[in-house]
């Protein structure tokens, strides 16, 4: 049977380190529009912007935060890169071939490679499979291994993920585990077929302190043992300061702020990520931390259509060009993206200069 | 005297298995205006404290030891009828889950108007509905939003109405259990400051019930640290996290992210929490404590005071 390259005694495998500039997936201007239903009538109803323009790329066992707010985009975006939606515009390419057009053998194959654990362990699993038959079911549908290897390979896979004894916890079912227990099953499930991408949709978001820190330290171990990269989705800055090695942040579909994460963390550039932080209860070492009041309260109108998306709630907005002018997603020197015209040091706009241009493109 | 004073209180549940011990021995007091977090893992007994305040509890459980009193009242003592009297006038509850706690086909402004009228019918329906519209006012609800269903509001606003609801008959204790759990931070933020200042404004007591270590010092004086049913520790929450004495303590602040300070490991705690049914020898943090001694599993620790604010439940603290 395949080495899941976990030894508990002895030496582990070194992780594999291919060169990190290869992107396993990238997003290239992904957008994605629901529309929401019309009335009585059937007549069409609004278009509803989940995603505009996402560019996004994820590097070989990087584990990379997409940050955000509730309905900012972030879970469709990590359903579009599983197949879970189809975008609507712009590509998604996987170790350098375009996805959308596949089909077949090829579909099957991408399925292979990107898996995806949600965030609630208590719907995710099916009640009435034991753990075996859960853990196993993606071997099964992707006919990774012959059946008689199975068992085994379900056995060290839970005991890849903490569950262990492994044999005990294989026969039992979804009800006689706690929500910590089962999530390390739908990882264990996601991982046994050794995806390239795993994506993990707000995974500890239930559960409680304690069982998120074990959470936290398998999806590094799964990192360090299988070189998965990972895409952590989730509300929480502390989270993903904690995990990550870039972290994006979203709000209403738009790409505000992507970076290296502990400089997005300690030296945020985008008002909207300054409001995140502001936000987070803090405590502990926590008199470092700068307020930065980026957050309007109560929100100004105004700003529809050609403006920047945050402008109605961001306190450092210049009236007149930001309502009118869309900044552009633009790379700083260090590398580093940002979508704000004042995000690079620039000072305090004046009164008006609605007609100057953006810096810096 | 406190405001409402909690006193060696036990809370069990029938169980086929047995009696389940979901609190024992617990004890603290909370003045007017004061806050204090109950804190721990799901399954330690902070819930129940809450539904046994508010004479809530399922059929199955009940106050098996200790007492409640409230305003020098023992509320432990008093039947139904009395105690639905004093239930949302004296001592009212935020619910877990705000979507669950409106009534999906009744307007949210009327929920809140037949609430007040349920304690006070003299009102009439029209006086009633003038109040809610300065309870809308008060939590930063749009008045015009009153006669809308429960769907048709955002997370943020159902918690704000549930917030309007428990504080429409003016109680002198809020329980708030797990309020801005389902909430993203920026809506948290917003909701635990207005709180903070309704608090402040109408001088309420808070039992703010949460597993978010960092919520409960964001907004509360005191805090006490729940394991297994026991308060393992309690104290003012500046004390007990600047030098926290228990092992369930220290392991529950090393297992949660930081925003501030250097990026350090997190320590999971290991293993489970043990079950509540029959009876327990010694420490029932023995099996998980990074730092165990040898009598711990004999002889159970008693809550001992070790300063004038702080209070520990280990041996070895």
């Amino acid at each position: 049977m395949p080495d899941l390259r976990l030894t508990d005694n002895g030496q582990p495998r070194p992780a594999p380190t291919p060169p990190i500039t290869t992107p396993v997936m990238e997003l290239v201007g992904i957008s994605k529009f629901y529309q929401s239903r019309g009335g009585v009538f059937g007549g069409s109803g609004e278009r509803v912007t989940a995603l505009n323009q996402v560019s996004l790329d994820f590097r070989r066992g990087e584990i990379f935060g997409l940050v955000g707010e509730s309905g900012s985009g972030k879970t469709t975006c990590g359903r579009l890169m599983v197949g879970l939606e189809r975008a609507d515009a712009g590509q998604l390419v996987l170790e350098g071939r375009e996805i959308t057009a596949l089909r077949g053998k090829d579909l099957r194959d991408f399925r292979r490679k990107v898996q995806i654990i949600f965030q609630d362990p208590y719907q995710s699993l099916n009640p009435q499979l034991s753990i075996l038959d859960s853990v196993a079911e993606p071997l099964i549908t992707s006919q990774a291994c012959p059946a008689s290897e199975r068992e085994g390979r379900v056995l060290a896979t839970l005991k890849a993920v903490g569950l262990s004894p492994a044999e005990d916890f294989a026969y039992r079912f979804p009800h006689q585990l706690s929500g910590g227990q089962r999530q390390r099953v739908a990882i264990a499930r996601a991982m046994i077929i050794e995806p390239r991408l795993l994506v993990a949709d707000e995974p500890t978001s239930m559960l409680d302190a304690s069982y998120s820190a074990q959470i936290f330290d398998i999806l590094l171990k799964v990192r360090e043992n299988f070189g998965t990269t990972i895409v952590l989705i989730t509300h929480s800055l502390a989270a993903a300061r904690y995990l990550c090695d870039r972290i994006a942040v979203i709000y209403r579909g738009h790409l505000m702020e992507l970076g290296q994460a502990e400089r997005v963390i300690t030296q945020p550039r985008h008002p909207y990520t300054q409001a995140l932080i502001d936000a987070t209860p803090k405590f502990g070492d926590c008199g470092e931390v700068p307020r930065y009041n980026a957050l309007l309260a109560p929100e100004r109108q105004g700003g529809e259509g050609a403006g920047c998306v945050f402008f109605r709630r961001c306190a450092r907005a210049h009236l007149t060009r930001c309502s009118r002018q869309a900044p552009v997603w633009r790379r700083l020197e260090d590398g580093d993206m940002v979508a704000c015209h004042y995000a690079d040091g620039a000072p305090d706009p004046g009164p008006d200069i609605a007609a100057c241009p953006a810096p810096g493109l | 005297m406190a405001l409402l004073e909690v006193n060696h209180l036990s809370i069990g549940y029938q169980t086929p298995k047995g009696l389940l011990k979901a609190v024992d021995d617990v004890s603290f007091a909370v003045d007017a205006g004061q806050s204090l977090g109950l804190v721990g893992e799901s399954g330690c007994g902070k819930t129940t404290i809450g539904m046994a305040l508010m004479g809530l509890l399922p059929p199955n459980g009940s106050i098996v030891g200790g007492n409640v009193v409230l305003d020098g009242q023992d509320l432990s003592g008093l039947g139904e009828d009395a105690l639905r009297q004093r239930r949302w006038r004296d001592i009212a509850m935020i619910f877990q889950a705000a979507m669950n706690a409106l009534n999906p086909v009744q307007r949210v402004g009327e929920q809140i108007a037949e609430a007040i009228l349920t304690h006070k019918p003299e009102l009439g329906r029209e006086e009633a509905l003038r109040q809610v519209e300065g309870l809308y006012q008060l939590v930063g609800l749009p008045v015009g939003r009153l006669h809308d269903y429960p769907h048709q509001y955002s997370g943020g606003m159902k918690q704000r109405a549930v917030i309007a609801m428990a504080l429409a008959l003016n109680p002198k204790v809020i329980i708030a259990d797990e309020p801005t759990t389902a909430l993203d931070v920026i809506v948290q933020d917003q909701i635990l400051k207005e709180t903070r200042e309704l608090q402040k404004e109408f001088n309420i007591a808070i039992i703010f019930i949460s597993h978010d270590i960092s919520i409960v010092s964001e907004v509360c004086e005191m805090i006490g640290v729940m394991y297994a049913g026991q308060m393992v520790e309690r104290g003012a929450v500046g004390e007990v996290f600047r030098n926290p004495r228990h092992p369930y303590t220290k392991a529950l602040l090393n297992s949660f992210p930081a925003l501030g300070g250097p990026r350090r490991p997190l320590k999971p705690i290991p293993g489970e929490p043990p079950l509540l049914i029959g009876h327990r020898f010694g420490c029932r943090f023995c099996d998980r404590c990074p730092v165990p001694a040898a009598s711990c599993k004999l002889e159970p620790p008693e809550l001992v005071q070790v300063s004038e604010t702080h209070f520990v439940r280990c041996d070895n603290a």
